[in-house]
């Protein structure tokens, strides 16, 4: 969990300075976060280098808790000469915000207990990487999508992302955090000729916080180009009600639609549909959710939260049933609550035992949804309604690509017909959840 | 160059005893009108042309078509009020130079946050890796670009003082609680940033401009027999505290708590392809996804959008005529100059019913040879323009709306809509409806409600068969149109307008019961 020794070090030395200049300006409390992102960004188009983006981006955050009173404000310049005249101007922006008994630190017990387990966030090699190598990296996964492609293509866009991210958090009440993570991101979009004037793209992205743990380039490339050809063709058929298959990489679309109304300040504000809900049965006995922040070199791992809080291990959902909410130190006061943590980390849905392929044999009529469009999901109410694009078939038979349809329900009502759960957990995200069957929806088209 | 008197930016950037969102010495009038460019930069910054001319000379040691140089510095804040309390105040500096070398369609891009020579230095170097040729001359010297003032600010502008700002929350919250007693929470929130640039390029041109943006909002819960129901309504645009008038928190008051109680007799229509007539004004975003990303010129040359082999052709009917305008005054996508150093304008995309144009960049006008658009938009200094709309709108018909809903016979009437996406290569496009009401033997009937509309842009342009003569635009700034990673305010209008057919979402089968 150590920053780069250098950089934690200057980091250390400016928070703690910031701290005391804070406090001897009048505010009581306060928390200061400093980050710092080196990223590089490369695309290719039809095979010469479209960007070539490289920079460094820091900034100050400081949150000011002045009897009751609260303001924050960020600045990219770290220049001491400056921040005095930051920092006053902050203290006096809470000065003249209205008391709010609820705006403090969290009490410093919360932030006891944190994991020292190594959760390998940063690739040590990831400052290796040359500028050769990552145009290497992309030309490979464009190669390989403009072969795949054929003739259909139209044009292959093909990129490479990485970046070192460090940020160093303390508070005037004894939280400090330090935290070093690395990302390398790859993939490939495609734009295909269809019938008239539709050409469809689709695209392939994956990313990993070691480089090393990106799957072969060429597949990389060969999954955007087939990912696109699976479009073409793609209209609307009628309205009917049958069982979808929300494809694993998409499935957080929806599981977003849960996890807003989880959150304590939309239980506070009665924004929830889940507020009375608590150790209530929200979906089928295959809705078990878990946060689990400790993944090894997960892209949602974390050793704390915003708030301080040491990150746990914890089940929302088991067997359908809602188990906790997301409880921040702000509304969790707010609320008379104890606080949890309002922020998830890694979310997990343990994975069936077959495949999607060996699913779509057995659902008869059915449409695997591989992509989503436009639409919301009411988090006061539950209803929810978005555009669609995916594939029907029928007894395990290829049948046509569809487009332009919508899906709509009421998340009280659809996790209930979750019936099945597939084996294939979608890896290159923090949301590590498996494609989902549910039963009876209304696919609404022509 | 010049050193920044470090306290006084600070003190400007960051809304200095929490009262004033402060720019020193604005007036932005004068300033656009009167004064010569690079001043502001020039005096805060020490930004001064030699060292421009230098950054330039740099971003092109190894060759490229042109280079260019935008600097920012801007300032955000934002109160909000939450259980009857103003009791939070967020606010946010940006400042920093992105440079640009462009050499046909491709682009080398760096940035940084510390505007010192060095710093500086290594961006334009950063961007010069682009090429691998021999140096493009830079002008010796840059003509200041005259430009209109689509958004002008008082000349003692100051900001927008934060004690009026609580005052204005404080009367949204009482104005929708004494609305009706079923009001059981009140959010209300003011956001308001000044943005100061400046576009320096290769070929000459040095402009300046100050976009003052911001907004109030009202988001209301409302409960009635044990259900709730909740909206949310915006105003705003390049506006300073003028705008925010009574009758603006009053509207903001009135629509946010009139939208949730009709919710609580809303129902689900069915679903399926159904007659859709949009209400005027916000519904425009029909015309942004249908059709003005599709229309962006990046994509088409790219052969990426489905209007690629369009131009020229008839894609509507003849009565039908759609605009995309940086010049209207304070709408959230004005722009008296844009993000590249072309002045704004006025782009006629769709006249009498043929596709006459795209929205372009520079690097896009230069591949279809035409003059650039005013289109070239970017979030901020960190990232490079690509072509964006600004405030995109259709004409109005001769009809009057009664005869346009009439006309539709059975289907639904589209009064607010949110959260609009569009795959540019289909074509097809999603937008949400938060509020609506069934068309029922030609009458508006029951609410409606979380409904989804799907369609398809061209084939929609086509279906538009009728207009009324009641052009509204939008009126809202809290809108951002998303593209390519990067957020930028757009605003939209639209006549009564009525679609033959889309597809309309919802839970229910035609014949079926809600």
């Amino acid at each position: 969990m150590s920053t780069s020794n250098n950089q934690q070090k200057e980091f250390q030395e400016l928070a703690d300075w910031v701290i005391d200049q804070t406090k001897k300006a009048g505010a009581k409390d306060c928390k200061v976060r400093l980050s710092k992102n080196r990223f590089v960004e490369i695309n290719y188009r039809d095979r010469k280098p479209e960007v070539i983006k490289e920079a460094t981006t820091q900034g100050l955050n400081l949150q000011v808790f002045t009897n009751n009173r609260y303001a924050s404000q960020s600045t990219p310049d770290f220049r001491k000469s400056t921040l005095s005249g930051f920092i006053t101007d902050v203290i006096e922006s809470a000065k003249i915000m209205e008391e709010d008994p609820f705006r403090t630190l969290p009490d410093p017990k919360y932030y006891a207990g944190r994991s020292d387990t190594d959760l390998q966030l940063a690739d040590p090699d990831q400052g290796k990487l040359s500028p050769e190598e990552r145009h290497e990296m992309v030309k490979t996964v464009e190669d390989a999508c403009l072969k795949q492609g054929g003739s259909k293509v139209i044009s292959v866009e093909a990129g490479e992302y990485d970046e070192t991210f460090e940020e160093f958090v303390k508070t005037s009440n004894g939280f400090i955090g330090a935290n070093r993570s690395t990302q390398c991101w790859t993939g490939a979009s495609m734009t295909a000729q269809d019938e008239g004037d539709r050409r469809p793209s689709g695209y392939n992205w994956v990313g990993c916080r070691y480089r090393g743990d990106l799957p072969s380039l060429q597949e990389v490339g060969n999954l955007a180009a087939i990912r696109t050809l699976d479009l073409l063709g793609g209209k609307k058929i009628e309205t009917e009600t049958l069982p979808v298959i929300i494809e694993n990489r998409v499935v957080g679309n929806v599981l977003g639609g849960l996890q807003g109304p989880m959150a304590a300040g939309n239980i506070q504000q009665k924004r929830s549909f889940l507020a009375d809900k608590k150790g209530q049965q929200i979906g089928s006995k295959l809705l078990t959710l878990q946060d689990d922040p400790f993944l090894v070199r997960g892209l949602g791992s974390k050793y704390y939260d915003g708030d301080g809080f040491p990150a746990k291990k914890r089940n929302l959902f088991t067997d359908g049933v809602l188990n906790e909410f997301l409880v921040d130190w702000y509304y969790g006061q707010k609320l008379g609550w104890e606080p949890t943590s309002g922020s998830i980390s890694n979310l997990i849905l343990p994975p069936g035992a077959r495949s999607v392929d060996e699913i779509v044999k057995d659902l008869g009529r059915c449409i695997l949804i591989t992509g989503f469009i436009g639409g919301n999901s009411n988090s006061t109410t539950g209803d929810f309604s978005i555009g669609i694009i995916g594939k029907l078939f029928e007894n395990g038979k290829f049948v046509q690509n569809v487009a332009e349809m919508n899906m709509a329900d009421n998340h009280l009502k659809f996790w209930h017909k979750l019936t099945e759960v597939a084996n294939d957990p979608w890896i290159y995200s923090s949301l590590k959840v498996p494609s989902l069957v549910f039963d009876d929806v209304v696919i609404a088209g022509i | 160059m010049k050193l920044l008197s470090r306290r006084k930016f600070i003190q400007d950037a960051a809304l200095t005893g929490g009262a004033l969102l402060l720019l020193p010495e604005l007036e932005a009038s004068m300033l656009l009108d009167k004064q010569p460019s690079g001043n502001y930069f020039l005096k805060e910054f020490g930004i001064d042309e030699k060292l421009c001319q230098k950054l330039l000379t740099k971003a092109l040691s190894k060759g490229g078509d042109f280079a260019d140089l935008y600097f920012e510095y801007s300032v955000l804040n934002h109160l909000g009020l939450e259980d009857g309390k103003v009791n939070r105040s967020y606010g946010n500096i940006s400042l920093g130079v992105g440079i640009r070398t462009v050499k046909g369609d491709q682009i080398g891009y760096g940035f940084t946050q510390e505007l010192t020579p060095e710093s500086m230095l290594s961006a334009a170097a950063t961007a010069s890796t682009l090429c691998n040729l021999k140096a493009t001359p830079v002008v010796a010297s840059f003509n200041s670009l005259k430009t209109g003032n689509y958004y002008p600010v008082a000349i003692d502008y100051n900001g927008i003082p934060a004690n009026s700002k609580l005052q204005v929350l404080q009367n949204i919250n009482e104005k929708c609680f004494s609305l009706s007693p079923e009001v059981v929470k009140v959010n209300a929130g003011f956001q308001s940033s000044a943005k100061r640039v400046m576009v320096v390029t290769s070929d000459g041109v040095m402009a300046e401009d100050l976009i003052p943006h911001g907004y109030v909002y009202a988001s209301v819960v409302a409960e009635r027999n044990g259900k709730r129901e909740q909206s949310f309504y915006n105003m705003g645009g390049h506006r300073d505290f003028s705008f925010y008038t009574d009758e603006v928190i009053n509207k903001v008051s009135t629509k946010a708590v009139n939208n949730a109680l009709t919710l609580f007799d809303a129902i689900q229509p069915p679903a399926g392809e159904v007659p859709v007539v949009l209400g005027p004004g916000v519904t425009g975003i029909l015309l942004h996804e249908a059709i003005g990303h599709g229309m962006e010129a990046d994509f088409n040359r790219k052969k990426i959008s489905t209007f690629s082999s369009m131009i020229g052709k008839k894609v509507a009917e003849p009565f039908v005529t759609i605009i995309d305008d940086g010049t209207n005054m304070n709408l959230a996508g004005s722009l008296n100059v844009d993000d590249e150093g072309t002045p704004g304008k006025k782009t006629i995309l769709v006249e009498n019913g043929i596709l006459t144009g795209y929205l372009h960049d520079k690097i896009s006008a230069k591949h279809y040879g035409v003059e650039p658009t005013g289109n070239g938009r970017r979030q901020d200094f960190q990232n490079y323009p690509i072509p964006r709309m600004r405030n995109t709108y259709m004409l109005g018909g001769n009809a009057s709306p009664e005869d346009v809903i009439r006309q539709a016979g059975n289907g639904i009437y589209v009064e607010e809509v949110s959260n609009g996406q569009v795959k540019i290569g289909e074509g097809d496009f999603a937008f949400y409806v938060p509020q609506g009401r069934m068309i029922e033997n030609g009458k508006l009937t029951a609410p409606i409600k979380d409904v989804n509309i799907m369609g398809n842009g061209p084939k929609m342009l086509t279906n538009i068969i009728m207009l009324a003569n009641n052009l509204e635009m939008d009126y809202g700034g809290a809108g951002q149109c998303g593209k390519n990673g990067q957020g930028v305010p757009v605003s939209f209008g639209l006549p009564t307008c009525l679609v033959k057919s889309l597809t309309v979402g919802g839970t229910r089968q035609k014949g079926g019961q809600s």
